[in-house]
Parts: structure tokens; C-alpha cells; sequence
């Protein structure tokens, strides 16, 4: 069931950016890099709490898929954390886009924002990156 | 010291995130309002499937490595903090490679990309 509750977990995230935000941020390379990341580091750390010889959390093995790779960690976390982390990063860049019009008293966090153009470009970074090049 | 272990390695995240902000600049600490306004639903909504689990008994925390300090739903702190550690890393972590992607494909030395100033003129041009 955990499994289950996690993939519908992602599901309504991903419904949340496609319905209602949209963002692009599926669109942007960092997002994927960020998620892998995200994961890399999951495995010490949920490793840690997860290591059946002495276990922070402890599951209801009945309920797990039984599937626990890489150390120990139940795959169900896996799925849990993309929902997690995608949905705080779709909310924090869906602000990001809202801020930077509003002259607030603060400021700063506009100039910070007004770096936004660029993810239009990050999505196709790979390709149009270098044409100019040669400056040098 | 073993009921630190969950406390610690949650303390561990934030510390190695830490240099993201410092050292590469990102700025997810340094604009406290869009953080907290990130993370306050996914905290409440993640939070309220994680006590749904316990309840349901999926999992649960070993007494031994928890301070013992609980909520109500037998949520212990930690598992508290962790829906805003978890999240605060992930911000940092993208940020940061936004900014090295950015730098990586611009190729270019420049320290920041701002809204190619007009003529010296800053933020003049509103609603152009």
C-alpha cells in the first residue's frame, strides 16, 4: 500500500504541475539532474535509516513490495521522495515566476528572480549553447 | 548518543547543503519568504501521509535512535524535521545546478546574467 499511496503521491504532483502550475519544469534538464542527484544522496542517508541491522524507521515488511535496493532502502522510498522534492520544487520556481513584478520593500528577491530568463534557455542548453562560440 | 542518530543525520543534510548557499551562492536561505511559502503545503500534505502511515501501521521509529520527544500521533520530532530538511536540500541542490548548468553552458566567466542593462539604466523600463 505504501507503494501504491507513493505513486499516487506523484501522481497528483505531476497532475498539480500539468493542470494547475505549469511551470516547464519537467521541460528543464536541472530538474532531472537535481532529482538524480536528490537520489545519489538518498542512499547513505536512507541508507542509514533504513539498514535492517539497526533500523531508525522500521517498516511492516506484509506491506513492502519486499523490493529493498540499493542497502536496505524499500524502493517505495524512492518513489515517496521524487513526489516530495517535486512538489516543493514546483511550488518554490512557480513563486520564483510570480515574484519578480511586485516592488516590495525588500527587492532583493526580485533582482535574485530576474534570473528566470534563463531557464527558457536551460531546457535546450545543449544544443544552442556553443554557436556563438570562439570568443576567446 | 544513539537516540541523536536520526537528529544527527538530519543535522548532517543541512551541513552538507550548507556550502551551496555559502560557497556557491545559491540563494535559498537568503530569501526566507519564498522558502516558507515553498514548503509550508508540501509540508502539511507529506506530513499528513506520513501520520496516515503510522496510524496504519506501514512503519514506525525505533525508540532507540529518536530523542523520544513526540507529537500527537506518535510523530516523533524528527520525522517532523525531516519534511523540511529534505525539502530546504532539495531547494539548494537545485539552485546550485541551475547555476552551474547556466555557467557551464554560457561558458563565459561572468559572475551573474542580469537583465541586460540598458544602457547603464538599471530597472528603469517598467511595464515597457
Amino acid at each position: 500500500m505504501y507503494l501504491l499511496w507513493s505513486l499516487v503521491a506523484v501522481a497528483v504532483v505531476v497532475g498539480l504541475e500539468l493542470v494547475w502550475l505549469r511551470t516547464g519544469l519537467f521541460r528543464q534538464g536541472s530538474f532531472w539532474v537535481t532529482i538524480a542527484v536528490a537520489w545519489a544522496f538518498q542512499i547513505p542517508v536512507d541508507g542509514w535509516l533504513t539498514k535492517l541491522s539497526a533500523p531508525i524507521v522500521i517498516y511492516d515488511e506484509h506491506d513492502l513490495s519486499g523490493l529493498r535496493f540499493p542497502w536496505d532502502i524499500p524502493i517505495e522510498d524512492f518513489v515517496f521522495s521524487f513526489a516530495l522534492v517535486t512538489m516543493v520544487l514546483l511550488i518554490w520556481v512557480a513563486l520564483g515566476r510570480a515574484a519578480p513584478a511586485a516592488g516590495s520593500s525588500g527587492g532583493t528577491d526580485g533582482v535574485a528572480d530576474a534570473g528566470r530568463g534563463r531557464d527558457a534557455g536551460a531546457a535546450g542548453a545543449g544544443g544552442a549553447g556553443g554557436a556563438g562560440g570562439a570568443g576567446g | 548518543m544513539d537516540r541523536y542518530q536520526y537528529l544527527l543525520v538530519l543535522a548532517a543534510c543541512l551541513l552538507i547543503t550548507l556550502p551551496l548557499e555559502v560557497v556557491i551562492g545559491v540563494r535559498v536561505w537568503r530569501r526566507p519568504r519564498r522558502l516558507v511559502a515553498s514548503l509550508v503545503a508540501p509540508f502539511v500534505l507529506f506530513l499528513a501521509f506520513d501520520l496516515a502511515a503510522i496510524t496504519a501501521g506501514y512503519w514506525r521509529f525505533n525508540h532507540r535512535y529518536v530523542t523520544g520527544v513526540d507529537l500527537p500521533g506518535r510523530l516523533p520530532v524528527e520525522e517532523v524535521a525531516f519534511f523540511l530538511v529534505i525539502p530546504i536540500c532539495a531547494l539548494l541542490t537545485y539552485e546550485a545546478v541551475r547555476r552551474l548548468g547556466g555557467a557551464l553552458s554560457a561558458r563565459s566567466a561572468r559572475p551573474e546574467r542580469t537583465v541586460r542593462p540598458a544602457r547603464g539604466a538599471k530597472q528603469t523600463h517598467q511595464g515597457a
